[in-house]
């Protein structure tokens, strides 16, 4: 430990803060340019005849593409550091390169998807790039800025022994995981299917008959980042955060001992028993889609 | 040139050992691809690679941590100190997706590979929305997940143990923290995608019949694939010496 436990705990609590904001925002990003698994119905709309004026970038896997720009605002960091900058600073200009790029990133990857969409008679709409590709690169310079500067803390603070780049990039692989895994069901699951009857999965005859129609006028991804702001983006952040923060709490409170490791597992299985209890409330507010007919008809 | 040696050997056949065990742990993690994401499959809505690929790197920070920091620390601490990363990592994200799929989606969880969980003891098949393949995590699925986590992560320990022994000699210290971190990342992703032919992109957990299928075949190519990376590890080394 290199730090007294106040301060560990206090710089503890400031990652996962940050881990927190970083994960919300990983996931409203990658709503906002529609990346990820609930984009492949946006590409799958027009060959249904649906067109829409949603935003198609899906650059990569989101841990890929967010792994990609967490590394270059790491690198961009350690060279401005490795030049006196003040820390703040580099890890901003970090950032907003990082951003930068994926903003180039999102650009052509819009562009090159509706162009390949062509025969389906899919339009593309120079109004949302326009308004959209700010609101990703800006999504995406808080997030860079947030893994950053976790990765800066980690280095330079608490001694870890990997660099800023590569910690920047195992954090970006991670919220990318995370964000695919949590907030994205939001959007895949809820958003682009708010047409179907509320609180079922959704029935494989209505893949790509998204939604286009907004509470006003056209649903854009504008309109799609709003609604996954109300809860997909934070359960991500929330998620991130108790990533960071619970895989470095028992060894900054008990050390590196196997105590420390029995900590942790207790941690897991508390979040087990947690899952259990949301599982039964659920099973037991929505109850089961059809009758248990198999017993009964077998009794009589 | 490194020569050849008992102790050279037994540490290539380490790595092809971890990269067996994250080959397996892949198996347990119950990963859904593009349809659990619409909730149309149980399972967590992403691919294979990225989830094993980064609970894995968080086991290797916290392992790496360990290594760095506790001078007597052996094998079997790195190895549960990065299992401890992997599971926490894993299981906090299962559990907020658990979060959207109750609350956001409002589906009851569903496994449609076994009538009852085998944990719990609770009915399935009528839970199951029309048109699907079940919906989000059961407690089999959650449990089958953390284990996988808890061995893809000691994986990952055993490999950046092994690889910080072998190249601590001819590099400064922080360099080789770096060559062993990518490596171990390299042989990460390597062996997350081996798996992701066999289970054809989604399996839902040790309960899934698929998992007795190609579990075998999978962990057989890994280790071969594996000890070949080893091998390319200390042909690195040797190439440091010079």
């Amino acid at each position: 430990m290199v730090l007294d436990l106040t301060m560990s705990m206090a710089i503890l609590a400031l990652m996962g803060a940050l881990a927190t904001i970083a994960g919300c925002l990983e996931d409203l990003e990658s709503d906002v340019g529609s990346q990820s698994n609930p984009n492949s119905q946006v590409q799958l709309a027009p060959q249904m005849g649906f067109l829409h004026r949603i935003y198609n970038k899906a650059i990569s896997g989101e841990p890929i593409s967010n792994g990609m720009s967490a590394v270059i605002g790491g690198t961009v960091t350690t060279v401005l550091l490795s030049q006196k900058f003040y820390p703040l600073t580099a890890i901003v200009i970090g950032a907003f390169i990082a951003a930068i790029i994926l903003g180039i990133f999102a650009t052509t990857s819009f562009a090159g998807r509706v162009a390949s969409q062509t025969r389906f008679k899919q339009p593309l709409y120079m109004d949302i790039m326009r308004y959209t590709t700010p609101s990703i690169i800006a999504h995406n310079f808080i997030m860079n800025f947030c893994l950053v500067a976790i990765a800066y803390i980690q280095f330079e603070i608490l001694g870890y022994p990997f660099t800023i780049p590569f910690l920047a990039l195992i954090w970006g692989i991670s919220v990318g995981a995370i964000g695919s895994s949590v907030g994205d069901v939001h959007y895949g699951g809820e958003r682009e299917f708010q047409n179907r009857e509320f609180g079922c999965g959704l029935n494989t005859a209505l893949s790509g008959r998204i939604v286009r129609k907004a509470e006003s006028g056209l649903r854009n991804s504008i309109d799609n980042v709003w609604f996954c702001a109300k809860y997909g983006g934070p359960a991500t952040g929330i998620a991130l955060g108790l990533t960071v923060f619970f895989s470095s709490w028992p060894t900054t409170i008990f050390g590196y001992t196997w105590k420390a490791i029995g900590v942790g597992v207790l941690i897991v299985a508390v979040l087990t028993i947690m899952n259990r209890l949301v599982e039964l409330n659920v099973r037991h507010a929505y109850g089961p889609y059809k009758e248990e007919k198999n017993e009964t008809e077998a009794k009589a | 040139m490194v020569a050849i040696d008992p102790a050279l050997l037994t540490n290539i056949l380490l790595i092809g050992l971890s990269g067996t065990l994250i080959c397996l742990a892949v198996h347990f993690i119950p990963v859904g691809g593009a349809p659990a994401a619409m909730a149309q499959a149980t399972g967590i809505g992403t691919g294979t690679v990225e989830l094993a690929a980064g609970s894995g790197l968080v086991g290797l920070i916290t392992a790496s941590y360990m290594y760095a920091y506790e001078p007597l620390a052996d094998i079997p601490l790195v190895m549960a100190a990065g299992a401890m990363g992997s599971m926490v990592m894993l299981a906090s994200t299962m559990f907020a997706g658990s979060l959207i799929y109750a609350y956001g989606v409002a589906v009851p969880f569903a496994s449609a590979q076994v009538k009852k969980d085998p944990i719990t003891g609770d009915r399935q098949d009528t839970y199951i929305s029309k048109g699907t393949q079940g919906q989000g995590l059961p407690t089999i699925c959650y449990v089958s997940g953390v284990v996988g986590a808890a061995l893809g992560g000691a994986g990952g320990g055993l490999i950046y143990f092994v690889l910080m022994d072998l190249y601590k000699p001819y590099l400064a210290l922080t360099s080789a923290f770096a060559v062993a971190g990518v490596f171990t990342m390299g042989v990460m992703y390597v062996n997350s995608v081996i798996p992701s032919y066999g289970v054809g992109g989604t399996i839902e957990g040790i309960h899934d019949p698929k998992f007795r299928r190609v579990v075998g075949k999978d962990v057989i190519t890994s280790f071969f694939v594996s000890i070949l990376c080893g091998l390319l590890a200390v042909l690195i080394a040797g190439g440091m010496s010079v």
